[in-house]
């Protein structure tokens, strides 16, 4: 259930930004490779057989100016007021020669509920491939270290923003990064003359020699409150606590607030002075088994005396969550 | 002794005069072949159309089609005959299906550069099982003239490849 709910947040996440791919592909032959083509004949002239070679034509392979920016964190969860809070792209050279390029970030767009604050600097390299921003990371400067990258090779970047201290659950805020061939770029199929791999012509592709990707940041301030009650039963008849009686506990577990609690798992404590009773773990009056197994539930005395129910992804939507289980007073 | 001598030398003659016309038909058709891209341009009364540029001369890209012309020039002053032009298709490019046009030859194709036959009736071994070759997958073009090419007369091949 929390699984299916999950798939249907991604799939809406994917047609808002439509850019999300596994790998962009470069197009075929490197710029500056000779094709070549060269024929033969045979004939006979009388009772004579002969053959002779053509010319061989040549024709130099321009370079194809073709970039595609994708998203790697379709949205991420932030806090109001929270500093270098990073997207993560990745920027493909989908052409067919090396080529530098441009990156830029813009912050201030349309169709979202807040501008994040572009960090300064505003994109760092993934230098260690963490996919999270860390020390070793090297800062972008704009025409000092500009990624060059060969034909089908690509750059993973960190977009860093802050997010400002007013904003509230569910607003959305999003940031562009766009990569741009040094080269040149245009309407596709604008050529610069000798500009290309080996002096070819380098000729705009048909992504405009630029592209783009937008990621988005989320504010999500959810939050999970549990209930405990219980109830005592002893051997007479009563409801004394007594050595013998048991306790029944009933745990209440709610989401409020917006976002995802993702892979949320419920874990306590066996009191003091109490024992488990074998089989009364329950989420939701299933029953679940002791045994840490394929269902969500288990109990363990190691290190202490504890039951665990993993709980999955939890939305406010997801509504409440009951745990049973049952102890006797020793 | 001196009558052997004669002998050889006479033997060496006629050699000669068998090899020399032989020779000189070597050159009896002269072969060229062209690469040309098709290039939209807007005439003077502002309609597009159609011309041919060099390929050389033309932003050949990835994706790009090019059409070669081999063209067989018969510089003697006899008809040649039996006039067979075998173009494979250049590294690097696949052959567009049904580009390719011989007026008067019959034309066959090749996978391996070895075994030619029509279009149709090559195979090609995929995990030990053969299966017809797709046109993409022909790597040479032979055209046969039917009939002998006179004198001072030309006869071509035509065929489009796209640049992989």
């Amino acid at each position: 259930m929390s699984r299916s709910s999950r798939s249907l947040v991604a799939v809406g996440v994917l047609s808002l930004f439509g850019a999300w791919s596994d790998q962009a592909r470069a197009v075929g032959v490197a710029a500056g490779t000779d094709i070549d083509s060269t024929a033969q004949v045979t004939y006979s002239v009388g009772a004579v057989n002969a053959s002779s070679t053509s010319n061989t034509t040549s024709v130099k392979v321009a370079e194809v100016l073709d970039v595609v920016v994708t998203l790697q964190t379709a949205s991420v969860p932030v806090v109001p007021g929270a500093t270098q809070q990073e997207l993560v792209y990745r920027v493909t050279n989908t052409g067919n020669g090396p080529e530098a390029f441009l990156l830029q970030v813009i912050s201030t767009l349309g169709g979202d509920d807040f501008d994040p604050t572009q960090a300064s600097p505003s994109i760092y390299f993934d230098t260690d491939n963490s996919g999270d921003l860390t020390g070793g990371d090297v800062p972008y400067s704009p025409g000092n270290n500009d990624p060059v990258l060969a034909a089908d090779a690509f750059v993973t970047l960190l977009v860093v923003n802050d997010i400002p201290a007013g904003v509230t659950d569910g607003n959305r805020g999003f940031s562009r990064l766009t990569a741009t061939a040094r080269t040149g770029s245009g309407a596709p199929g604008t050529s610069f003359a000798g500009q290309g791999a080996a002096g070819t012509v380098a000729v705009v592709g048909t992504t405009g020699g630029d592209g783009e990707a937008t990621g988005q940041y989320l504010v999500a301030s959810i939050a999970l409150n549990a209930v405990k009650s219980q109830a005592v039963v002893d051997q007479f008849g009563g409801a004394r606590p007594i050595p013998g009686a048991r306790i029944d506990y009933t745990i209440v577990v709610s989401a409020t607030g917006s976002g995802t609690a993702a892979t949320s798992v419920f874990s306590d404590a066996i009191p003091a002075n109490t024992t488990y009773v074998p089989g009364t773990l329950q989420l939701n009056s299933v029953a679940l088994s002791d045994a840490a197994d394929a269902d969500a539930g288990d109990f363990s005395t190691v290190p202490t005396a504890r039951v665990r129910v993993q709980l999955g992804d939890l939305t406010q939507a997801s509504g409440s969550q009951t745990i049973q289980f049952a102890v006797t007073i020793n | 002794m001196i009558q052997g001598t004669v002998k050889f030398i006479a033997a060496a003659v006629i050699a000669c005069a068998l090899q020399a016309p032989a020779f000189a038909q070597g050159n009896c058709v002269e072969l060229k072949t062209t690469g040309e891209v098709e290039k939209e341009v807007v005439n003077d009364k502002g309609e597009k159309t159609r011309t041919l540029v060099a390929a050389a001369d033309a932003k050949v890209i990835p994706g790009t089609e090019v059409i070669w012309t081999v063209t067989a020039k018969n510089t003697c002053k006899e008809p040649s005959d039996k006039v067979v032009i075998t173009n494979p298709v250049p590294e690097h490019m696949t052959l567009v299906p049904g580009s390719v046009f011989g007026a008067g030859a019959e034309v066959t194709y090749s996978v391996d550069g070895k075994t030619f036959a029509p279009a149709g009736k090559l195979t090609v071994t995929e995990n030990g099982v053969a299966r017809p070759a797709r046109a993409e997958e022909y790597r040479q073009i032979r055209w046969a003239f039917t009939n002998p090419i006179p004198a001072g007369s030309s006869a071509f091949g035509r065929f489009r490849a796209t640049l992989n």
